[in-house]
């Protein structure tokens, strides 16, 4: 199996292979110092483009998908790592970062593309409130069922213990 | 026969005999001794090969054999919790029930050509396994009876594997007594003594009959129906206290039984002992044949530390292509031989 | 030009399994029955397999998770960066060293500090040693669940002296916290070598006793041949990893595509095999044992003389710390360390646990504690399996492919 244009997998030339397929859909492209892992910026109306465009590429499964909360610039940021098991490209990691408001986080499923992504989608949502369109089976994954409060990963969760007795959960 | 007398009464000596017979050699307290023993093996077998000790602390001088004792004791006094939703009935009974008619054919089996077993009938051989194939259904209704879908799947199992495994097992009994003229045990013995054992004139009656045996009394590798990873303990599952100590008795006590009918029916069952008097000829009789039986014993519980166990629909596809070809192969094998041994 | 259709294999994938699952409830009513192989079972482990079961086959199974989740990401983000070097080892309390070495790396890249070549080679050492142990539980989960207990006890058993091994050169037997950033806590002592060929040398006969009664035993063979076959372009899609994608004629492995620590100096093969079943997944597991042999032979031989804590940190060291370095070439934590505070950025680190890939990402805006912590385990990434590989199979089959799959449920929820 192998890719158009791909002749080898040199950190400099891969980079200006995606600065060609995507620059009309992502803000920003950079490596990390280490040179093994690629940074894209995104806007979350293109990602699913650009999810497209990766598969093609070669990078053929998620490694994680999760969010990072910042809450004081009312943003949460999807993270999502992405792979590939072809010998070409297995070398590098690609992490896709899209910015997302906070008080209405919702995105559309990357399992139409990745489907390896569906455990983890499903832990990003119950920990940290994203919605993701289209999930086939968006439901609780690691957190009991009888857990009572609201996506425990935020910054602003109270982590408080139930005192013996209370009726009501102090961290609602 | 002779008659004892003590005093003022006079106790016949059939009655004597019979009273060892049911309740020491080979009745009950053959059966418990030899059970303690075999379970103890079993375990210190699989411990010295799985390079641990096995039972050890429980009478540390002996290398652990009371263990099992000790394992009675802490199971009488167990306390015995009946779920709310069981059938109250089947669930107190079922165990106890098989139990029951997995040990009633001792009463059946001769040990000596000098006495007659307390109950003494000519067919005694069709006797036998008519009362040992009724014990599968009490475990049947038992994992029904528990209000548990692992013990439902287990019954389920027992019932499939059952009727697999007892039909080519009745018809290889059934072709050796054909081979022996005689459904009666001690004519099968005597036709023995005459010719060669059963094992040597019939092999695949005697293989058949073997993995049958592992098979209707739970061996590895066919210890399908309480499978521990799959269903917790298959039909016995909700049983705690003494009722689970009965339950794991079941199986090793199916296991003396049937045994024994194969030591008799291809082992030569009493000989080489061939003439004496009435009493040596019991001590010395039923001797032979508790060597035999626990010699099979622990052939069939060794190999626990070697196998792991099958599927369930491998252990049926076994039984009705190969096993059950077998059986019919012995079955025309022992009509082939009876007729040129006129 | 596509590379593989995954929108085709999802589709076939979940249309398969539905189809099944409404055909059976919508015509047959009350034809399945709901098995709940729950946490409290002797072949579930700490987690909860829903099986939907048609007669002997599974029509449904869905994996229940989460009953031993422990927040480790949460706890990291109240803690300074070294404290969270014990929290990782937690959840995969099997195969711990990589975990913490990825860890580390991760943390190393943020702060700029280079590792001295004898650490990387104590670490690459240790973490070989863990990952046989890993491999040996494996294939004693395996045996259990099969119901051979003599694969269970010898497995056990055998782990037992790997475990000695890794006691002599840390002084504790399962959760080390052996790599610090930096380098290593403490050096092997004298007498290491010899007593690792001895140990390496009596797992290498007893491979041949393994050979014997697990592997060319005819019901293990029977139970595990042609048994959840994972064919390679599912394998690939659903982001399988570790000894389950190396059956499947898959050759990924971390140490080789992407070495870290000392791989890149040390000469060694990837196990791979075709057929993608459940045979094949345990056969995957002795044979990396054996390379692990191998690679911790040539360690052993090769290992550098010189300093275990790079100079970055040595230099923090007051003179008490300095002279127990000296004599007995132990490293105590430098107060600093305590309150470590990386310059602002992120940096991530993947390893190759005994069970597959492990990822670390660290992201830090200056503090003391990580700002967020993001960790995926193998283990984490192989659940998906449960729910696409058991349908299908018979119900006595859930065991053996769980057991094949090598699936620890602490190190999947964390």
């Amino acid at each position: 199996m192998s890719q158009p244009g791909i002749k080898d997998p040199d950190l400099n030339s891969l980079l200006s292979i995606l600065n060609d397929e995507l620059k009309e859909l992502v803000s920003k492209i950079y490596a990390d110092k280490t040179e093994k892992v690629i940074y894209i910026e995104v806007a979350k109306e293109r990602i699913m483009d650009l999810a497209k465009k990766l598969f093609y590429l070669g990078f053929d499964h998620v490694k994680s998908v999760s969010a990072v909360d910042y809450p004081r610039e009312k943003r949460l940021e999807l993270m999502v790592h992405v792979g590939s098991y072809l010998r070409v490209v297995r070398k590098y990691t690609i992490v896709i970062k899209s910015s997302l408001d906070r008080d209405n986080p919702r995105v559309p499923t990357l399992t139409s593309v990745w489907p390896s992504a569906e455990f983890h989608e499903r832990e990003t949502w119950e920990m940290f409130g994203v919605y993701f369109e289209n999930h086939p089976d968006l439901r609780r994954l690691l957190l009991p069922e009888e857990f009572e409060g609201k996506w425990p990963m935020r910054k602003d969760f109270r982590i408080v213990t139930r005192k013996a007795g209370e009726a009501e959960a102090p961290w609602k | 026969m002779m008659a004892v007398v003590i005093g003022p009464f006079e106790i016949p000596g059939r009655l004597i005999y019979d009273f060892l017979h049911i309740f020491i050699l080979p009745g009950f307290g053959a059966v418990l001794v030899l059970v303690i023993l075999i379970i103890w093996a079993e375990r210190k077998m699989a411990g010295l090969i799985q390079l641990r000790y096995g039972p050890l602390h429980v009478s540390r001088r002996f290398g652990g054999i009371l263990q099992l004792v000790a394992d009675l004791i802490r199971y009488s006094f167990q306390e015995f919790i009946v779920p709310r939703n069981v059938d109250r009935i089947a669930y107190l009974t079922g165990p106890a029930l098989a139990l029951i008619f997995s040990i009633i054919p001792v009463a059946f089996i001769p040990v000596t050509p000098y006495v007659e077993p307390p109950i003494y009938i000519s067919s005694n051989i069709l006797v036998v396994l008519a009362l040992l194939s009724i014990a599968p259904i009490f475990i049947i209704v038992t994992g029904y009876a528990s209000d548990n879908k692992f013990a439902f799947i287990g019954s389920l199992r027992e019932a499939f594997l059952m009727i697999s495994y007892e039909i080519p097992f009745i018809i290889s009994i059934l072709s050796m007594a054909l081979l022996y003229r005689s459904l009666d045990m001690s004519g099968a013995v005597d036709f023995q003594a005459r010719y060669l054992p059963g094992i040597l004139l019939n092999p695949s009656a005697a293989l058949v009959a073997y993995i049958a045996i592992i098979r209707i009394t739970g061996r590895f590798p066919f210890e399908i129906s309480e499978a521990e990873s799959e269903l917790v303990m298959g039909p016995y599952t909700e049983y705690s206290g003494l009722m689970y100590g009965v339950s794991m008795g079941i199986g090793y006590i199916k296991l003396y039984i049937y045994s024994m009918l194969f030591s008799i029916v291809f082992l030569g069952g009493w000989l080489p002992l061939v003439s004496g008097d009435p009493v040596s000829s019991y001590l010395i009789g039923g001797l032979i044949i508790l060597i035999k039986t626990s010699i099979l014993m622990l052939i069939s519980v060794f190999l626990r530390s070697v196998y792991p166990r099958y599927r369930v629909d491998q252990a049926i596809r076994l039984g009705w292509s190969q096993i059950f070809f077998l059986s019919i192969v012995s079955m025309i094998w022992s009509l082939a031989l009876s007729y040129v041994l006129r | 030009m596509e590379v593989a259709g995954s929108q085709d294999i999802t589709q076939e994938l979940s249309k398969e399994m539905f189809r099944a699952v409404e055909t059976g409830i919508k015509e047959e009513g009350e034809r399945l029955i709901e098995l709940q192989i729950g946490p409290a079972h002797p072949g579930s482990g700490h987690m909860r397999i829903l099986a939907w079961v048609d007669g002997d086959v599974v029509v449904r199974c869905d994996p229940d998770i989460g009953f031993v989740h422990r927040t480790i990401e949460k706890l990291s983000e109240n803690r300074a960066y070294i404290k969270t070097i014990p929290l990782v080892e937690r959840p995969s309390l099997l195969d711990t060293t990589p975990m913490t070495i990825g860890y580390v790396n991760a943390v190393e890249k943020l702060m700029g500090v280079d590792v001295p070549p004898r650490a990387k080679y104590l670490r690459t050492i240790l973490a070989e040693i863990t990952r046989i142990a890993s491999h040996f539980y494996g294939i004693g989960i395996l045996a259990i669940f099969l119901g051979h207990s003599t694969g269970f006890m010898w497995a056990f058993g055998d782990r037992e002296v790997m475990i000695e091994l890794a006691t002599m050169l840390t002084g504790a037997r399962i959760t080390y916290a052996y790599a610090i950033p930096g380098g290593v806590r403490r050096d092997m002592p004298q007498s290491f070598p010899d007593a690792v060929e001895k140990g390496l040398r009596y797992i290498e006969k007893r491979l041949k006793d393994w050979e014997k009664i697990f592997l060319n035993n005819p019901v293990v063979e029977r139970r595990l041949r042609d048994v959840g076959i994972l064919k390679p372009n599912v394998a690939r899609m659903l982001g399988v990893t570790g000894p389950n994608v190396r059956a499947s004629g898959i050759d990924y492995d971390v140490r080789m595509v992407e070495p870290y620590e000392a791989y890149d100096e040390i000469d060694f093969m990837i196990p791979v095999a075709e057929e993608g079943d459940s045979y094949a997944r345990g056969l995957i597991r002795f044979k990396e044992i054996e390379q692990s042999i191998n690679i911790i032979r040539q360690a052993i031989k090769k290992i550098p003389d010189g300093e275990i804590i790079s100079p970055q940190i040595s230099r923090l060291f007051n003179p008490l710390m300095k002279k127990i370095y000296a004599e007995q070439r132990r490293v105590k934590l430098p107060s600093l360390m305590a309150t470590l505070k990386p310059p602002k950025g992120e940096a991530m680190a993947r390893v190759e646990a005994g069970r597959g890939e492990a990822l670390f990402h660290v992201v830090s805006d200056g503090s003391t504690n990580p700002y967020r912590f993001r960790f995926v385990t193998p283990s984490f990434r192989n659940v998906i399996l449960f729910k696409y590989l058991i349908p299908g199979h018979r119900v006595a089959d859930i065991p053996a492919i769980y057991g094949s799959l090598d699936y620890f449920p602490p190190e999947a929820d964390r």
